[in-house]
């Protein structure tokens, strides 16, 4: 079974032979960057370094899949937010959004903005991608949800308290932002992803209310997954034990939540019908914990009942080679028993 | 003036607070200076007390970061028309404070809750911004001699420039006090880093921003 397939199946839910590698973030590495011999904030202005220090990543730690873009910035630019690069930084600095709109009525969305910004250069990433890899890796791509993607072009505070204070604006606000998401998950599926996952991850019970969740977060996805083909995967994290049931409601194929959901409970929760994904923190897991503590991490995982082992974010670029190989190791050890929605062959 | 009315015009502040109306906090922010309730007392008893509400209601899942970014609004309100009158006696300044998020992060809730702390708490706040240069809260912590520097960051991949700071700064200065928030801070990352105090989250900010406004209320009634 190829990565690819093993992948397949599991969004069908039908039997594997062992529980894939992947995840619905960045899971890009310092290891393969430094391998081709460029700096972390160049694999976001080339089509060819975005694609490659995907493709190399997998290839050097046994993925099952490639993921691109990298940052959150590359929809917000194309909107014309603009985008801060850091590209003198030596340090691992992710792009972020340097002009945000001050107020909702300022906001207008160009017609054509999957052809600005460095959207073409991702495009291109996604046909290099099928092209080097050979169907062999399944190709993910994510979205920021409507959200979070609102959070990162208007003031998150406008926003927030915008909900209470001007709730009919920021609905409408909110809508123009699902069809942004909408049109972009759509785009990266016609280029080929065989997965994508809208990040509405802002959206945790740390943040918003449940009853908020529901009235002002819940119909967009729900209109986003309708309008998506699947494979699909809704992620929030932070807190979701108390908006489980209504993430489920929202029409993914699969679920993917952090560490601060008690995955037990979620499965209680909705059934052992669907595929959840988590739930481990990355960067602890990865970078700080010693490497021989990480396969009790994945394997806790496993335990609790996940259908992948998923991080809650992006893979820290710089985490530690021993510490990957550590988890991809524990997950291809106790992978190969079933899991409460995917059996085994 | 009676201790009924007092109590009376500093239970309408609180409300204001927890009810998120800063046109009420403004209100009787004036009604409490027309009055002659004195200003400081105002602030302490009415509007922080108000906050110390607001974290019980978010301790109970009833307010979310919405409502506390609301109330405190309402706080500031009342704020800035009392803050002006408090007689130099009444609140002298505690200390300064640098603040700001660092490089890479745009996101700036939490540091402006924990900035509120700090303005509640009569302490005078160099504010950095956002996406601040590492070498800026160096700069200006020599600059203003500040003992303090509250660094936010809310997303793991910036987390790693806090490091950087609290090293370069307690070099030079190893008697300032370094405070990290954000999501991605754990009390574990906080002591890796060496620094002196964290919070996790904008919500958490706020608790501990409380707690501590809590404290003062109890040290100024002594």
């Amino acid at each position: 079974m190829t990565p690819k397939e093993r992948i397949e199946k599991l969004f069908k839910k039908e039997p594997i032979d062992t529980m894939p590698v992947f995840s619905g973030q960045g899971m890009v590495t310092i290891q393969a960057i430094k391998k081709m011999g460029i700096r972390f904030p160049q694999v976001h202005t080339s089509a060819e370094y975005l694609a490659d220090s995907a493709r190399i990543t997998a290839e050097m730690f046994g993925f099952d899949a490639v993921i691109i873009p990298y940052d959150m910035c590359t929809i917000p630019e194309a909107l014309g937010r603009g985008v801060s690069l850091y590209d003198k930084s030596e340090d691992i600095l992710y792009p972020t959004v340097p002009y945000k709109w001050e107020k909702l009525e300022e906001v207008t969305i160009p017609d054509d903005f999957l052809k600005r910004g460095r959207m073409p250069m991702v495009d291109e990433a996604f046909r290099i991608l099928k092209a080097k890899q050979d169907g062999k890796y399944a190709i993910g791509a994510w979205v920021l949800g409507p959200f979070t993607m609102a959070g990162q072009v208007i003031e998150l505070d406008l926003l927030l308290k915008g909900v209470k204070k001007d709730r009919e604006r920021v609905l409408a606000f909110l809508d123009k932002m699902t069809d942004v998401v909408i049109k972009a998950a759509q785009h990266y599926q016609a280029l080929g992803a065989d997965y994508v996952s809208i990040r509405d991850m802002g959206t945790g019970t740390d943040l918003l209310s449940p009853r908020m969740w529901k009235d002002l977060i819940q119909p967009n996805l729900v209109k986003i997954f309708a309008a998506l083909k699947s494979p699909t995967v809704n992620h929030i994290c932070g807190s979701t034990n108390l908006i489980i049931e209504m993430m489920n409601e929202c029409g993914a194929d699969a679920l993917s939540v952090d560490h601060k959901n008690d995955m037990v409970e979620s499965r209680k929760k909705v059934g052992n019908d669907v595929l959840i994904f988590g739930d481990f923190e990355a960067y602890s897991t990865l970078v700080q914990m010693e490497t021989s503590q990480v396969e009790g991490v994945i394997k806790t995982c496993i335990d609790k009942g996940a259908d992948a082992v998923w991080p809650g974010c992006d893979i820290w670029p710089d985490a530690k080679k021993e510490s990957l190989e550590a988890y991809v190791a524990t997950i291809r050890k106790y992978g190969k028993q079933p899991s409460p929605a995917v059996g085994r062959i | 003036m009676d201790d009924a009315r007092r109590e009376e015009i500093l239970k309408k502040l609180s409300d204001a607070v927890v009810e998120y109306d800063e046109d009420v906090a403004k209100e009787w922010s004036q009604v409490a200076l027309d009055e002659g309730v004195d200003a400081f007392d105002a602030i302490m008893n009415g509007l922080a007390a108000g906050m110390e509400i607001v974290g019980d209601l978010y301790d109970k899942q009833e307010y979310f970061v919405p409502e506390l970014l609301m109330c405190a609004d309402a706080l500031y309100a009342g704020m800035n028309i009392l803050r002006p009158h408090i007689k130099a006696d009444g609140m002298k300044k505690k200390g300064q404070v640098v603040i700001g998020t660092v490089q890479g992060d745009v996101h700036d809730i939490g540091k402006n809750i924990i900035k509120l702390m700090f303005d509640v708490g009569g302490f005078t706040v160099h504010d950095l911004g956002r996406d601040v240069p590492l070498e800026n809260f160096v700069s200006e912590q020599l600059r203003t001699d500040s003992e303090i520097v509250a660094m936010s960051a809310m997303m793991t991949t910036t987390m790693m420039g806090m490091r950087k700071v609290i090293d370069m700064i307690k070099e030079k200065n190893p008697n300032v006090a370094i405070m990290l928030g954000g999501a991605p801070v754990t009390k574990d990352v906080a002591d890796l880093f060496g620094a002196d105090g964290y919070a996790e989250s904008a919500g958490n900010a706020v608790q501990e921003a409380i707690k501590m406004i809590s404290r003062l209320r109890e040290m100024h009634k002594k």
